[in-house]
């Protein structure tokens, strides 16, 4: 009888030690989704305005730059996805991702008002 | 949770490749139909078979034809939502830009205008103060052609290989470059996973079981048509990337992009506004004719594709003209501009810059409006491959759990087979039975369109319901008997489709293939019919080894 | 010289080259001959293979444009390899006339 409960208490302790990884487990996976599609999608944003301002500032045609920056885009976005899932930290991902994102959305803001006085 | 590099990729493979391949599917099978959307066209629409027609005289056809084009009544609904108070009655509004879209292999034209609307919009950002019109009219008489005639192969399978047809809120193209984007992440992290990639090129063993049979046949149709698959998704999303996946132009830098506008409208001569003197269009023929002495001049000679003419009426006005991208892999091009009322050349475009040719080069590759017909082949061949990797990928996956998910009384693989039997045998069967249905409903059927649609939708959820419905021996580890008995009704379906043109049309193969050569008709037919016989075969086999006992080695075992 | 014709030597020569070069493994050489010939050196015939493959590329150019023959000659290597791989599941012995 003692034994029967003892086995049922370890069954359930290690179900719920396995339901509590399980949840941890999807919450890193979702971590790692969002970081990886919304994360790179917006540095890449900000990498194609401030590449665009970047090049009119220099000198360059509007739409020309535009081009050139909507044939590089999936290939920044692409390696930054990838990355966001074998990164180590999670924290570095966003740092870097959100980070970069806001910074050349800044920059592109900045230098398109500079532009146009 | 990954313990190393390997399997992080492998990760992303399995499961961003299961939940988008559904989707992606979709996009490789519809594109590669779409190659031939225009002959689809030309099947689907009987009284349009025939041969393709270059741009009619504008003077004597087209002008016209557009003083006949009113605005179209969708549009009508879909505008009055954005501006403020009702629009005028649609007969009195003016045309002030319009259009005609020819390639060389259009019969009909496509046509489309513009007109002025007076009211205010709603949204101050909005700056379109538009309603369109759009027709498609027969070049040789400027008979408008029905509306309710849909367009199967380009107003249908076309718009599904990118948008899905789910217009609402730009979900289908979202949902369609979301999967692109992972068929990229897919083929780096499949050559990343894949540790044989030379020493099995060419290693498909039908003979083992399902589950390595599967791989080899993944391995193999994505390793293979590795350029078509990786070009293809990147260049579909690059197409649309300005517009939609990244608008900055449209959003964050607008204003500079506004500037440059003015700033290029100086620079070329072309008003971007139009001045609000009323002017009268001089001889668009006389025009065309230069801009053909011009292309033959610098050794490109070739017929107008494209013709727009933008502040019709004003003395602002110009003819754009654009040549025909039959022989060269980049679209429309070497447009030469003219001014509205007098004809004069006011611009030549130069030839593109190194940026702008590689984007030529990138979307025209993938739009393809060259005249190549072996070029043609092989990206449905491409296309196919795309999809016989994706179908493959599912199988390997259900195969590979389908006994563990049987002992511990999962559903998984038994949904995920389920799903990826709707997504291959009864796509074909939804794609197939709409043309079926467009041979049998009558042809005068008030809005014939929305009930082929409807059967397409029909179709597909029946097959779905279907897998579903006879899903329940892969829970036990063996295989769903619906993929065997929707090749068997695929089959039964391409017979038909190919029978019932014959008896509503007369187009027979001997006719369309020897007698009189029509081969749009011809080549749609001829697929059918292959596609019956393999499509039968498959069936057949398939039949023959779901009686053999779960489990047990299958060989010679194929889904082709 | 004739388009097509040039078209149909590109597709000769790329499915050529892809069964050489298939040919030089002995894994597919041992399908496709059993033991009734001896394999020559994979050297000779990986060469062999990647010549016919440049020849294959200049067929294409001389039937069509620069820009075009990249994208034919791509598209035809892929139908070729999968051509030469399927042969090989189910007919292998006909890949015995590449290497009479």
């Amino acid at each position: 009888m003692i034994n029967t409960t003892d086995q049922a208490r370890a069954l359930s302790t290690s179900h719920r030690l396995h339901a509590s990884m399980r949840d941890r487990l999807h919450l890193f996976v979702v971590a790692r989704i969002a970081a990886a599609l919304l994360g790179g999608y917006a540095f890449t944003w900000g990498f194609t305005a401030f590449g665009i301002t970047g090049l009119v500032a220099l000198g360059g045609d509007f739409h020309e730059a535009e081009t050139a920056l909507m044939l590089i885009a999936f290939l920044v976005y692409l390696p930054l996805f990838l990355w966001a899932f074998v990164a180590t930290s999670l924290f570095r991902v966003w740092a870097v991702l959100g980070g970069g994102a806001l910074v050349m959305t800044a920059v592109a803001w900045g230098l398109q008002q500079v532009l146009l006085s | 949770m990954f313990a190393n590099f390997r399997l992080a990729m492998t990760w992303l493979h399995t499961w961003f490749g299961l939940v988008l391949g559904f989707i992606l599917m979709a996009a490789f099978f519809f594109g590669a139909l779409s190659v031939f959307d225009r002959e689809i066209d030309r099947w689907a629409i009987p009284e349009t078979r025939f041969a393709p027609q270059h741009m009619p005289s504008f003077d004597a056809v087209l002008k016209p034809v557009y003083e006949k084009l009113k605005p179209h009544p969708d549009d009508m609904v879909a505008t009055q939502k954005r501006v403020i108070g009702d629009l005028p009655h649609p007969d009195t509004l003016t045309i002030s830009s319009l259009y005609a879209y020819t390639t060389h292999r259009d019969p009909v034209l496509t046509i489309g205008a513009e007109f002025d609307i007076p009211n205010e919009l709603k949204d101050a950002a909005d700056e379109h103060a538009h309603v369109h019109g759009w027709a498609t009219i027969d070049p040789r008489s400027g008979e408008f052609l029905s509306d309710d005639k849909l367009k199967i192969g380009s107003n249908w399978f076309y718009p599904m290989h990118y948008r899905l047809n789910w217009s609402w809120m730009l979900v289908g193209y979202w949902l369609v470059g979301l999967a692109g984007f992972i068929m990229l992440v897919a083929l780096v992290t499949g050559v990343i996973i894949h540790r044989k990639i030379f020493r099995e090129f060419f290693t498909f063993r039908p003979w083992k079981r399902t589950q390595r049979s599967a791989l080899d046949l993944h391995n193999l149709t994505g390793v293979v048509a590795f350029p078509f698959h990786f070009f293809f998704a990147f260049t579909g999303l690059v197409i649309f990337a300005s517009w939609l996946y990244f608008p900055v132009g449209d959003t964050l830098l607008r204003p500079l992009h506004k500037q440059h506008e003015v700033v290029e409208a100086q620079r070329t001569g072309l008003p971007n506004e139009p001045a609000g003197v009323p002017a009268p269009l001089a001889s668009v023929d006389a025009m065309i004719l230069e801009a053909k002495r011009r292309w033959a001049a610098r050794d490109m000679p070739g017929e107008v594709g494209l013709l727009f003419i933008n502040h019709l009426g004003d003395i602002n006005g110009y003819v754009s003209l654009y040549r025909a991208g039959s022989d060269q892999v980049a679209l429309v091009g070497q447009a030469i501009h003219f001014k509205a009322s007098t004809g004069e050349v006011l611009r030549e475009e130069p030839p593109p810059s190194v940026v702008g040719s590689i984007n030529e080069f990138l979307t025209g590759l993938h739009l393809q409006h060259f005249e190549h017909w072996l070029l043609r082949w092989l990206y449905v061949l491409g296309g196919l491959l795309g999809c016989v990797c994706i179908a493959t990928g599912f199988i390997f996956f259900v195969e590979k759990r389908k006994r563990k998910h049987a002992e511990s009384g999962s559903q998984g693989s038994r949904i995920v087979d389920a799903l990826a039997v709707t997504t291959v045998t009864g796509m074909l069967i939804a794609t197939i039975g709409m043309l079926v249905v467009n041979r049998v409903l009558p042809a005068d059927l008030v809005g014939k369109g929305d009930w082929e649609k409807l059967a397409f939708w029909g179709f597909w959820l029946l097959a779905l319901l279907h897998a579903l419905w006879r899903s329940a021996p892969v829970a036990m580890a063996a295989r769903n008997p619906a993929w065997a008995e929707q090749c068997r009704v695929l089959a039964a379906l391409a017979f038909l489709a190919v029978a019932t043109n014959w008896l509503t049309t007369g187009d027979h193969l001997l006719k369309t293939v020897f007698i009189d050569t029509y081969w749009p008709v011809a080549g749609l037919d001829l697929s059918l019919l292959v596609g019956a016989l393999i499509a039968a075969w498959a069936g057949g086999r398939l039949a023959c080894k779901s009686t053999s006992f779960p489990g047990m080695k299958q060989e010679g075992e194929a889904y082709e | 010289m004739n388009e097509a014709l040039w078209l149909l030597l590109a597709a000769l020569t790329a499915l050529l080259g892809m069964a050489w070069l298939a040919l030089a493994m002995p894994m597919h050489w041992k399908q496709v001959f059993t033991h009734t010939a001896v394999q020559p050196s994979t050297a000779i015939l990986r060469l062999l293979g990647c010549l016919s493959l440049l020849v294959s590329a200049c067929c294409c150019v001389m039937a069509d444009s620069l820009s075009m023959a990249v994208l034919v000659w791509l598209m035809l290597l892929a139908g070729a390899a999968f051509m030469v791989a399927m042969l090989l599941a189910r007919y292998p012995t006909l890949l015995r006339i590449f290497w009479p």
